[in-house]
């Protein structure tokens, strides 16, 4: 994974080896489909649509009314974006996608929101029985790994510090 | 002769200002990287390098920073903004 500046303006250049397009693309459909068909009590979209009055059920219950629909959008159209750039056509070689600044906070979104549901569903294995499901569990945190480290490049990139 | 023009105009200032009694607090994730936090607070506050670094870091070191204050309204529109970027953040009410 190569993350570099696009020449002459603000946005990014990612190069992504057929395997990462392949794991992002199919991890993009993940998260859309939490969005989707997650249940009510998924602790994992409690991460992505949080509680805004904790301490206030009626007004909690407002504010979940008046934006979760438009939140839930946002965050489908950032998944299915990544899921389409990173969409494989023939194995083999590279896969470059040029992103605008704009496009770029879709994508900065979308790993924010795969590193919190991939966060959760490791936490939840963690308390499972030691050894129930290890494979599984060091998929999830490389891809949480992985997924930090594609977004850390991006902000090198996007945001670089000029002290 | 300056200052006391000054004066007038600070006065007036708060005056026309009515009292904000609502602030959106970002909490601690140890999922978001420090330079995502920082850089979501200048792209969407608008706020210098240095004023976002700091909220991030007391929000890393404190467990929460208040980054706004002002109307419900604005607070709640504040928070949806930041649920979109995936930030923790919460509507409170305070007495100013």
């Amino acid at each position: 994974m190569i993350v570099a500046g696009l020449g002459g303006g603000d946005g990014v250049r990612i190069v992504l080896e057929t395997e990462e397009a392949m794991l992002l693309s199919e991890l993009a459909d993940q998260v859309d489909s939490v969005l989707l068909l997650g249940e009510a009590d998924d602790p994992a979209l409690g991460r992505l649509l949080p509680n805004a009055y904790p301490d206030d059920r009626d007004a909690a219950h407002d504010f979940t009314r008046y934006t979760r629909d438009s939140l839930v959008d946002g965050k489908r159209q950032a998944a299915q974006r990544v899921r389409d750039a990173t969409a494989v056509e023939e194995p083999g070689g590279v896969v470059q996608i040029e992103l605008d600044q704009a496009e770029a906070w879709g994508w900065l979104t979308f790993l924010t929101d795969l590193r919190l549901i991939l966060a959760e569903r490791v936490g939840i294995v963690e308390e499972d029985e030691a050894g129930s499901d290890e494979s599984r569990d060091d998929y999830l945190r490389a891809a949480y790994e992985w997924a930090g480290f594609v977004q850390g490049s991006m902000l090198e990139v996007l945001d670089p510090i000029t002290g | 002769m300056t200052t006391t023009i000054e004066q007038l105009d600070l006065e007036s200032a708060v005056r026309s200002t009515p009292e904000p009694s609502w602030r959106v607090v970002v909490w601690d994730d140890p999922v978001n990287l420090m330079t995502y936090v920082s850089y979501v607070f200048r792209s969407y506050f608008g706020l210098a390098r240095d004023e976002a670094e700091r909220l991030m870091l007391l929000v890393h070191t404190e467990g929460r920073a208040i980054v706004a204050t002002g109307n419900r309204e604005a607070m709640e529109r504040h928070v949806q903004a930041m649920h979109g970027y995936g930030l923790q953040a919460t509507v409170e009410r305070f007495e100013p």
